[in-house]
């Protein structure tokens, strides 16, 4: 496409041509918006889904979903979705750095709880909990973290998970003292959750908005008069009817819906004095969670790989099997599983201990290989010699095999140390805000995706180059040894 | 001191040692001669158990081997009456010349580190390589590092000495350097098993002279007439 098309609306004869609306959502937890069917997993449903049929109809073309992360999916217009239909609340930032529809949803905010707790009332947020400040989930991104935020008189945490369904489940299993979220997710996933409860009524709230990319005028004004028709016409009112969405009440509020202000832009420099502080905190928490569990890993490793060389013969094959499943499933599933699961048998780890002993568990099946190889790589005469002096099998390792073995494998596990340093970044699946997550996080709010990436990509280099040049420095020392 | 009866062993269907029976006294200087693959370095490691046999006994400063796997608590306490020197020298590269020596001491002896590096430097004065004792063993000649071996190995004060092949990984002269220091080491009275083709030290040094030839023994008595029959 040309500037010049673009300048002429040339996104919307593209659908046309194309004859498809690809609408980007996030199917994860997603009821009642978009979420798999129950009934047929495989088809995707939610009142979402049949919003986008309607908008696309009123296009005259079919639409077409595009899976997406909840927070990321803005990145996804301009070249892999025309537009973003997922409970995106309408607020200043995004009317800056998007193009906004009108009103097509009204929603609250719920705070949950569990039945049992302590935390009966909203105003309670304002004093400290019973153990300290309240922990309280919501969705990264979501209007119900930014009021959070935005309310320094609450002793309040948020914390930011992925899924609206993880929190509930957090607060269900008592990692967290209340979630915040849409009050019509709640009311949607309440009959899964009978230990959990509304707390007041529904509060603050907006409006949602379908969104488009900045600069593409005809699409944004055909969806508004898509959504003109289908409110005006009474369609809007019977599909929230049938997904028992208060169809009049919806219909009344977004009659209503004031005019939402448009956030300014930041200028480069208020911009560095506002991200650096916060980037370079997350940095300090991944350069915290790889010099905790990189140590960690290397122990279990090298026990892993004694073990399965010298250990007795029953324990040998369980190390093996051990070693091959952490190998053969993927860290951000551990994560999830030693975070979200365990608590379920009672034992509940935070946030923290859980990205340590989840990544250190992972690295452990890496490093056990290395070591192994390296172990095996100790000409068989040195541990004769040890055993000739009269050492057990255990002394020989100790003061003979190991420390040999462990320098030869330097340069590897050098190199796996700065793997793990980027590898971090996946913590955030169970809440741990790194640096990754924290550049996507600010890049979102602040619309400065380009410019934050590069400082992020320089904080990241910065911490990853003096162990390259370590790296090379045990390489060379290595080769004047040999 | 050593007693050796009846010792058999195969090998992947080969015999290795048919029927060997050996005796060695306190003082004695027992040479292995015989040519390549007929059992002397099998034989030797059956006296340390780095090696097992099928049949017979070994009794090597009062303890009692007998065949299959040994157990652990019997080889420590057999390889710390009993120390060997390879043919490969085998010194731990990490390790500093005296910090090889004084291992055994440390770990073995359960010495305080100041007393086992006396003992050290007193075993690597009487090899000659005292003023070596803080180099790299990557750093020194082939004689050299098997010089320090043998003060590695003598660190424990061992009643039996065994030698597999000391000299055969070094040139003529370094080769001359270390076979000086076994044979003073033997006129000092060291009980010790060589494992040798060098017959020129088996005369000057050896009280005894075995020649294995397949495993078996085909010759055996003082070196005068084994060697020059």
């Amino acid at each position: 496409m040309t500037v010049y098309q673009a300048l002429e609306g040339g996104e919307l004869a593209s659908v046309i041509a194309r004859g498809e609306l690809v609408w980007a959502a996030d199917q994860e937890g997603g009821g009642p918006h978009v979420f798999p069917d129950p009934d047929d997993p495989q088809r995707l449903t939610g009142f979402e889904v049949e919003l986008a049929d309607l908008i696309a109809g009123e296009l005259g073309v079919k639409a077409r979903f595009q899976q997406g992360q909840w927070d990321r999916l803005p990145l996804l217009l301009g070249h892999t979705a025309d537009c973003v239909i997922n409970g995106i609340e309408l607020l200043p930032d995004r009317r800056r750095d998007y193009t906004c529809s009108r009103p097509y949803f009204a929603y609250g905010l719920q705070l949950l709880a569990r039945r049992d707790g302590p935390l009966d009332a909203v105003e309670k947020l304002a004093a400290a909990g019973p153990a300290g400040r309240w922990r309280v989930g919501v969705l990264t991104g979501s209007a119900a973290e930014l009021f959070l935020r935005s309310r320094p008189e609450f002793e309040v945490d948020a914390i930011g998970y992925d899924g609206t369904i993880d929190s509930m489940e957090q607060v269900h299993s008592g990692v967290l003292d209340a979630a915040l979220m849409d009050d019509c997710i709640f009311n949607f996933y309440a009959d899964r959750f009978a230990g959990l409860r509304a707390v007041g009524r529904p509060f603050g709230g907006g409006y949602y908005t379908v969104l488009t990319a900045r600069d593409t005028p005809r699409l944004s004004a055909a969806i508004d008069e898509a959504l003109g028709r289908i409110i005006a016409d009474g369609r809007l009112k019977t599909l929230y009817d049938r997904w028992d969405l208060g169809g009049r009440q919806q219909i009344l509020a977004l009659r209503d819906a004031a005019e939402i202000p448009i956030a300014t832009r930041r200028s480069l420099r208020q911009l560095a004095v506002e991200t650096l502080p916060v980037l370079l905190s997350a940095a300090g928490m991944t350069v915290l969670l790889a010099c905790l569990s990189f140590p960690c890993a290397i122990l279990v490793g090298l026990s892993l790989a004694l073990g399965r060389l010298h250990g007795p013969a029953w324990l040998r094959p369980i190390l093996t099997g051990f070693v091959e499943v952490v190998r053969g499933t993927p860290l951000m599933l551990q994560l999830y599983a030693i975070f979200f699961l365990l608590p379920k048998v009672g034992l509940a780890l935070p946030a923290l201990v859980a990205a340590v002993a989840g990544l250190a568990l992972n690295y452990s099946a890496y490093e056990s290989e290395i070591y192994r190889a390296g172990l095996k790589a100790v000409p068989t005469g040195q541990f004769e010699a040890a055993l000739a002096l009269g050492m057990t099998k255990w002394q020989a390792l100790r003061h003979v095999i190991v420390p040999q073995a462990v320098r030869l494998v330097m340069p590897p596990v050098t190199n796996d140390f700065i793997a793990l340093f980027k590898d971090t970044s996946v913590c955030s699946v169970i809440t741990v805000i790194e640096l990754t997550k924290r550049y996507s996080v600010l890049a979102l709010s602040t619309g400065r995706i380009v410019e934050l990436a590069v400082i992020t990509a320089i904080l990241y280099l910065a911490m990853s180059w003096p162990l390259s040049l370590l790296s090379r420095r045990f390489e060379a020392s290595q080769e004047k040894g040999a | 001191m050593i007693r050796i009866e009846g010792l058999s062993k195969t090998r992947g269907g080969t015999r290795v040692l048919a029927d060997v029976g050996l005796r060695a006294d306190e003082r004695d200087v027992t040479a292995i001669v015989g040519p390549s693959g007929g059992g002397k370095s099998t034989l030797l490691r059956c006296l340390n158990g780095l090696e097992v046999f099928d049949s017979g006994e070994v009794t090597i400063a009062a303890h009692r081997m007998g065949p299959g796997p040994h157990p652990p608590q019997l080889l420590e306490r057999v390889r710390r009456d009993v120390g060997m020197v390879f043919q490969q020298f085998n010194l731990f590269p990490h390790l500093s010349v005296l910090e090889n020596v004084a291992l055994g001491p440390r770990v073995v002896g359960r010495m305080p580190l100041a007393e086992a590096r006396a003992r050290a430097t007193a075993q690597l004065e009487r090899v000659g390589m005292a003023s070596f004792a803080a180099a790299r063993p990557e750093t020194l000649s082939g004689g050299q590092q098997q010089r320090v071996a043998i003060a590695r190995a003598l660190a424990l004060t061992p009643r039996v000495m065994l030698f597999d092949e000391p000299t055969s990984a070094l040139d003529p002269a370094m080769s001359a350097e270390v076979m000086e220091t076994i044979v003073a080491l033997a006129r000092g009275g060291q009980t010790m098993v060589v494992v040798t083709h060098d017959h020129a030290f088996a005369r000057r040094a050896a009280t005894q002279v075995v020649e294995l030839v397949a495993g078996r023994i085909t010759r055996a008595g003082p070196p005068a007439t084994v060697l020059d029959p």
